[in-house]
């Protein structure tokens, strides 16, 4: 019964996969799997904007070894039980290669779907390290991990010489992971750290946090999160006449951050990658975003767009679509992106990223510091 | 001298959240009151006021318009009137064919229409959060130069007294106008309040229309006060402000007030004091506390059960 | 009388148009630093108008379409003829469910394995449903926080995998037994409390433990919730490609077959399978028990209970512990099944969603719960084409069946004995 029933799923899975290739010949399928609905939305916009437009523009220059790139777009709504349910669906419509997803709690379990089936997934958002950590060949990340950016910023503050410093974070996997990396630089130099609390996303009164920051009498403020959360404190903080400068990481170098918070966003520190202005190639991404009408400056429009943007190399690289051979590639070479160089180690992180400090203006415009 | 000073912000910062809560507690509490169910999309009603709110004031600012109190009351109008309609509409859609059934029916449908109306704010106007200006700005400050200073903004004495002012007139509106008669005479007996003539559906949907209306205020002050608005900011605020009105004595509109700045103060003490991260729990906790030993909420009445 | 339906229905008409023109007619949109309000595109303002249109003509001719709208035969037409005597009906049910439960064994070997994942999940739904049937739909307590329990079954197998190595088959007990005893804890302080206050106290104790869970990083992970949950093994054999723990053999080699990723998800959805029917049996068992009946006099009369000597205290905790419980055995199979938890799968939604399940199903019914389970579950999946719309669907859907059914699906018919007409 069961070498019977065996052999009849060897031959629709067979079927499928012909299918598939036969898809294959004409074009290439990339998944993009994120929140299109739910709370984190406005992030999923993001992803879905870099990637889609990455698609759009390797299509007009001819696709990846003649064949054009085709999205096909999946929501999980940032829940875990979703991001299985998208995984599996991945799998059934023959997709080899996503672009995904966004939520940690979600890339992960996907990700033991993919391994298991040999899909490739590169995940422009997803910061828990334990991603990485399995020892699975076909992950793969476009966003710097909180062991880098933390540093940087670290090392800035303390070079500031500072009395002392609060940290806050959004208790969420990113905030916390690098408000947690930024305490750790900073006790190693010795800078006397005056609180270190959490803060509920999606809360909108700050306002006795704000109290107790200026009680504590400090000299900077990191904040580990998104700008939602940053632009509100920061209006809070100066309606209540709080003028400590305030530092965060990429999530909140956006133009979603004037908006909310108006003048009160001048003088914010942050950290971003450095090639984003300063290469003549962005510059003209940056213009093809505005021209449709998108905001690039989200923390992960261009991750998603590079993502993508490797995936094609890399299969023009490997001179096939076999996601390991294409994997393979992927960990051998060294590419040119809008996010600077991209070179992999044998985990599926990006071997190093650089990181700038940037000061951030209210008109949205930032210039770095030295 | 310090201490006193950090102690009264943070006590600033509860009654102003309190007031805030109390405003949306309020329809929470009136709606229970006279047909005994809550209604989960009350927060949701409260997000679309201050979105239409936000609107309103953009729409104002592109025509060039500059006066605070014009825009102030117009914004406040046209909020007003969308909430209404929205919460009229939601009576009757979702509620009034359901009426007298199981209790978990009204529920179910209620959390229904939440959903509902969280995802059309965000087909319609996306889901980023949106900054909302500050149109009221500065404030007081108290204390000596150089050391903690007590501040005390514009913004948050108008939320504090808009909302005392509502209170008012809204007591007012129960205890002497004819239509807040029947609204008490509803709340205490419906079918005795049908036989005496009085048209109890008219009476139910102008509830939901008050709460809505005062859930519109909420939202223009709130927006302003916090200044960021996305869909789902509702449901949040809704929750809260139903432990509110519980913790308070569901059906009691004092008890509304009471109950939203209790809670206020108790999250800002506990965020001032202890961790902003536990705040949730702490609302929670004494929430369990107060219904252990007075399980009809502070100002509840007591229900005599008749057999 | 025609004039009172004209202003009536062009009232309704102005309120589909003030609710639906501003937020859908005006777009907000942040152009750089500014927030601007641009006008929406003119089929968004054509659709409003027709709604407003279609309002206004519904109510004007609310009569004559509500009255064509009875008219249509009903799609049930049994429900006009008589009922098939007891005995009878009981043999056609065994019959029928053990037909079904055959057909669940054989079926996973012949569809995808997205299906078989799928059917997993709608699997756990059905025990949580089944759970907190007895606690809503049998002794009528309203229970808004039953996530948490789920989240303590989920919770334990996680934290025994990672800090003790305990395997699942272990854990599964284990973690019942917890979640129930969680359930006996929040029993004591809602003893007194009835009706719409027992609803927002248990809310309450379902969003502090998952606060809890979120911010006692050292202990749950916190946000980054708790990965690495291993799979059940069969008498030691493990299903995955390669072997994880030593002394486990690998399934494919033991039995010399290739490597498929499809037997570890049958594999556990077999146990689902297992632990559904055990579920569905017990509760029944507990239903004909005097405990089952204690629940009901509860659920429909608490006074005359009580005056009948049942003692409230008892009943209602039994109910919760016993309900609690199988959100344990749910919890263990879907941190198994995901192989990582954390905080985000146990909000408030997920409560209401089972409760929705509960309502939808008929209360008190078990069959009709397993079919609103199945049902909830499988629905979105196959409205992914919509997948913008899908969430506004599904909260359409919820209120849509509270108007139109509000008995659920399959009403719950009290076991009872007829006695046979005298000749």
């Amino acid at each position: 019964m069961r070498t019977s029933a065996k052999k009849l799923v060897t031959a629709v899975s067979a079927s499928i996969a012909l299918t598939a290739a036969g898809h294959a010949a004409a074009e290439i399928q990339i998944g993009i799997a994120g929140p299109m609905t739910g709370p984190v939305a406005q992030y999923g916009d993001m992803q879905f904007s870099g990637a889609r437009m990455a698609i759009e523009q390797i299509n007009a220059n001819g696709g990846v070894m003649g064949e054009e790139l085709v999205a096909v777009e999946y929501d999980d709504v940032c829940d875990p039980k979703q991001a299985v349910s998208v995984a599996n669906k991945l799998v059934n419509d023959g997709v080899r290669f996503v672009v995904g997803h966004l939520c940690s709690s979600s890339t992960q379990p996907a990700s033991d779907i993919y391994e298991d089936e040999g899909i490739l997934m590169v995940t422009p958002a997803s910061t828990s390290p334990e991603i990485t950590e399995r020892g699975y060949e076909l992950v793969f990340r476009t966003i710097g991990l909180d062991s880098m950016q933390g540093p940087v910023a670290g090392n800035y503050l303390a070079s500031l010489n500072p009395k002392r410093v609060a940290i806050i974070h959004d208790k969420q996997q990113y905030g916390e992971g690098i408000a947690t990396a930024v305490r750790d630089t900073l006790k190693d130099k010795g800078v006397e750290i005056a609180m270190f609390e959490g803060i509920t996303a999606g809360s909108k009164d700050f306002s006795s946090l704000v109290t107790k920051l200026k009680q504590a009498d400090v000299d900077y403020v990191y904040y580990g999160g998104y700008h939602p959360e940053l632009g509100l404190i920061l209006r809070q903080a100066r309606q209540a006449d709080l003028d400590t400068t305030f530092m965060g990481p990429e999530g909140v170098g956006n133009k979603g951050i004037n908006t909310i918070a108006g003048e009160a966003a001048e003088g914010l520190l942050v950290t971003l990658p450095p090639a984003f202005d300063q290469k003549a190639a962005n510059q003209e991404l940056i213009q093809a975003f505005e021209a449709k009408g998108e905001d690039p400056s989200g923390p992960f429009v261009l991750t998603s767009y590079t993502a993508v943007q490797l995936l094609a190399k890399g299969i023009e690289k490997a001179e096939s679509t076999d996601p390991f051979q294409v994997a393979e590639a992927l960990r051998s070479g060294s590419f040119e992106t809008p996010i600077g160089k991209v070179e992999y180690d044998k985990t599926g992180d990006m071997k190093s990223f650089e990181f700038v400090v940037y000061e951030w203006h209210s008109d949205g415009s930032k210039t770095p510091v030295n | 001298m310090q201490d006193l000073l950090y102690f009264s912000q943070q006590l600033i910062n509860g009654l102003t959240i309190g007031s805030a809560y109390a405003l949306i507690a309020i329809g929470y509490t009136m709606v229970y009151g006279i047909i005994g169910m809550i209604n989960f999309a009350h927060g949701e009603i409260y997000m679309i006021g201050a979105y239409t709110a936000l609107i309103a004031i953009t729409g104002l600012a592109t025509l060039g318009i500059a006066w605070l109190p014009v825009i102030l009351i117009v914004a406040l109008v046209c909020a007003m009137i969308v909430s209404s309609a929205m919460g009229w509409a939601v009576e009757r859609v979702a509620y009034r064919p359901v009426r007298g059934r199981h209790r978990l029916i009204p529920l179910i449908s209620a959390i229904g229409m939440s959903i509902f109306l969280q995802n059309y704010v965000h087909l319609a106007q996306g889901s980023r959060n949106i900054g909302f200006p500050a149109l009221i700005d500065g404030g007081f400050q108290f204390g000596p130069e150089g050391a903690f200073e007590m501040s005390l903004s514009y913004m948050q004495i108008t939320v504090f007294v808009t909302t005392l002012v509502c209170m008012a007139v809204l007591s007012l509106f129960i205890s002497r106008s004819r239509t807040g008669r029947a609204c008490r005479a509803v709340s205490q007996d419906l079918g005795m309040a049908n036989l005496l003539g009085i048209d109890t559906n008219r009476i139910i949907s102008a509830t939901f229309v008050i709460g809505a209306a005062l859930a519109a205020v909420a939202g223009l002050l709130l927006g302003m006060y916090y200044g960021s608005i996305d869909p789902l900011f509702g449901f949040i605020a809704g929750l809260k402000a139903f432990t509110a009105a519980v913790l308070g004595g569901i059906g009691s509109i004092p008890g509304a007030m009471l109950g939203g700045l209790i809670l206020g103060v108790s999250e800002s003490m506990t965020s001032g004091y202890l961790s902003g991260e536990y705040k949730d729990v702490v609302s929670f906790g004494l929430l369990i506390l107060i219904l252990l030993f007075k399980p009809t909420g502070l100002l509840g009445k007591p229900e005599v059960e008749k057999i | 009388m025609a004039a009172q339906n004209l202003k009536h229905a062009f009232f309704c008409a102005v309120i589909t148009l003030i609710i639906s023109y501003p937020i859908l007619g005006f777009n907000l949109e942040a152009q750089g630093i500014n927030v601007t309000l641009t006008g929406a595109g003119t089929s968004t303002i054509v659709m409003v108008l027709l709604a407003a249109v279609v309002v206004f003509l519904f109510q004007l001719f609310r009569e004559s379409v509500m009255a064509t709208l009875k008219s249509i035969p009903r799609p049930l037409p049994q429900t006009h003829k008589e009922p098939v005597a007891e005995n009878k009906r009981a043999k056609i049910e065994s019959r029928v469910l053990t037909a079904i439960i055959v057909l669940a064994l054989f079926w996973p070997f012949f569809v995808s394995r997205g299906s078989v994942d799928l059917a997993t999940l709608a699997l756990i739904y059905i025990m949580l449903a089944l759970g907190l049937n007895v606690v809503v739909g049998l002794a009528g307590l309203l229970d808004l926080g039953y996530v948490a329990f789920y989240a303590v079954g989920a919770y334990t197998f996680a934290l025994l995998s990672e800090y003790f190595g305990i395997s699942f088959w272990m854990s599964l007990p284990l973690g019942a037994l917890l979640a129930a005893l969680f359930g006996l804890v929040l029993g004591f302080p809602v003893l007194r409390l009835r009706g719409d206050y027992l609803a927002i106290v248990t809310l309450g104790f379902g969003e502090i433990i998952r606060i809890l869970l979120n911010n006692w990083t050292s202990l749950t992970g916190g946000p980054n919730g708790i990965g690495g949950i291993p799979e059940p093994t069969l008498f030691g054999m493990e299903f995955g490609r390669h072997v994880k723990e030593e002394g486990n053999s690998s399934f494919h080699e033991t039995f010399g077959i290739a490597y498929s990723g499809e037997d570890k998800v049958i594999f556990l959805y077999l146990i689902s399978l297992v632990l559904a029917v055990f579920t569905a049996l017990v509760i029944r068992r507990f239903m004909r028990m005097p405990v089952g009946r204690a629940w009901e006099a509860l659920r429909e009369d608490e006074i005359a209970a009580r005056s009948l000597g049942l003692s409230r205290t008892s009943v209602k905790l039994t109910a919760f512990t016993i309900g609690a419980f199988f959100a344990g055995f749910a919890g263990t199979v879907f941190a198994s099944k995901q192989g990582f938890i954390s905080p985000e799968s146990f909000v408030f939604l997920e409560s209401a969603i089972i409760l929705a399940i509960v309502v939808l199903g008929g209360m008190g019914s078990q069959l009709g719960v397993i079919l609103a389970a199945i049902a909830v579950t499988i629905l979105p999946e196959l409205a992914r084409e919509f997948s913008e719309y899908r969430m506004l669907i599904f909260g359409a859907a919820m209120v849509l069946m509270m108007v139109w059914r509000p008995q659920g699906l399959m009403p719950m018919r009290r076991i009872h004995i007829e006695l046979k007409k005298q000749e």
